[in-house]
């Protein structure tokens, strides 16, 4: 088991062994986008009270549940980081936090549109919206951090010292529309009957897209952890070989 | 695991215990503050100075909305079922505003205990379903008024 995990931590046995998971990743991925994405906008029926509007759910949760993830993924690798010294780990960690704040910012700015249009408001300082905005800001402080600090290893550990911290605020976020009163509503639970708040008209759909965007997240993490690899072995004699051999 | 990570490790999860432990207590602290509003219990009950800026949050009472026929003026009262606060707004209201819909106003109390709202925002809640789910669910007697729980009193 041990032989495994400091294989893993092998950049360039990640690098070949993800070049070969990557379709495996990209076909399902576009597949699912593109019966999701139809579904959600032609065939899903409008809702009770918020009618058309109710599609932009099909863009909001995804990118919002899979931005939570992010934090707990940063501070994994910073663990790994701080107590094993693994290099591919601060990798993954480096680009996670760029990715992570579009993803924060395609659920906030998703989340806005359709709290414009049914709430009233763009914008209100509730518990859900605030932790929100507050992870956005983490990941900025934690990519700000790593570019101030000019030492790579410097910056891995101060980094992965911020992101285990930032993961408290993953909890907050999840259950902030539990813990307090929020404009923000709860999260949904799903039923398996037709006759039933949420039916599976309402959340296959949504499924659907919520796998899409999580194969979006891994394609986009390996796909830059690939370039990073490249970019800090480019004195190794096998990333020499793979360019010449290019 | 050699020693020194273990104890490394070891220093980690401690710190990330301590933390959450102590920003957990500072959030129960500050709930509060936290809340983004009132219940109408609350305001009724005087918990809410006069004039104070404040948001209440709660059930438009049905058959209580009363709009003036030449202005914007709109009457309501809103409710946890408990008790129930008149607001007054002059001003457009949210699409999903309507009698038995959740919503948060922002505003003052008066003396007479009237609630002057400056703004009125929709709150809904995690139930969707088209209106033929909704409808059928109506015929059979199911309770789907979606009520968000949070605009109703705390059982106790």
């Amino acid at each position: 088991m041990w032989l495994w995990f400091s294989k893993l931590g092998s950049p360039k046995w990640f690098y070949e062994l993800s070049g070969k998971w990557l379709p495996w990743l990209v076909i399902p991925m576009a597949m699912l986008l593109i019966v999701g994405i139809i579904w959600a906008l032609l065939f899903v029926p409008p809702d009770y009270q918020q009618g058309e509007t109710i599609r932009i759910m099909y863009i909001h949760v995804p990118f919002a549940s899979i931005s939570l993830a992010f934090f707990p993924l940063m501070a994994v690798a910073g663990t790994i980081t701080l107590v094993w010294k693994m290099k591919l780990a601060d990798m993954v960690a480096k680009v996670a936090a760029p990715l992570g704040a579009w993803f924060t910012v395609l659920a906030l700015a998703s989340g806005s549109i359709w709290g414009s249009d049914i709430w009233g408001t763009w914008w209100i300082w509730d518990g859900r919206l605030t932790s929100m905005l507050l992870q956005f800001f983490l990941l900025i402080g934690v990519i700000s951090l790593r570019s101030a600090l000019e030492d790579t290893d410097a910056a891995a550990k101060a980094c992965a010292v911020l992101s285990i911290v930032g993961c408290i605020n993953v909890f907050v976020i999840k259950y902030s529309v539990d813990w307090w009163n929020t404009l923000h509503q709860p999260s949904s639970s799903f039923s398996l009957s037709d006759e039933a708040p949420n039916p599976p008209e309402v959340w296959v759909p949504l499924v659907i897209m919520i796998v899409a965007v999580y194969l979006f997240f891994a394609v986009s993490l390996i796909l830059s952890t690939r370039n990073e690899i490249l970019v800090r072995e480019r004195r190794a004699q096998w990333v020499q070989e793979l360019v010449e051999a290019k | 695991m050699k020693p020194h990570r273990r104890k490394k490790l070891g220093i980690i999860l401690f710190i990330a215990a301590g933390l959450s432990v102590s920003i957990g207590l500072i959030l129960y602290a500050m709930s509060q503050n936290i809340n983004l509003f009132y219940t109408p219990t609350q305001v009724a009950q005087g918990e809410v100075g006069v004039g104070q800026q404040i948001r209440i949050g709660g059930m438009v009472k049905e058959g209580s909305v009363v709009s003036a026929s030449d202005s914007l003026l709109v009457r309501f009262e809103t409710t946890d079922y408990v008790h129930a606060v008149p607001i007054e707004y002059e001003g457009i209201l949210p699409d999903l505003f309507r009698e038995g819909q959740g919503i948060v106003a922002e505003g003052t109390v008066d003396s007479a205990g009237v609630f002057h709202a400056s703004r009125v925002l929709a709150k809904h809640d995690e139930n969707y379903m088209s209106q033929e789910v909704k409808a059928a669910l109506d015929a059979a007697g199911v309770d789907t008024s979606g009520h968000p729980t949070s605009l109703l009193p705390p059982e106790s």
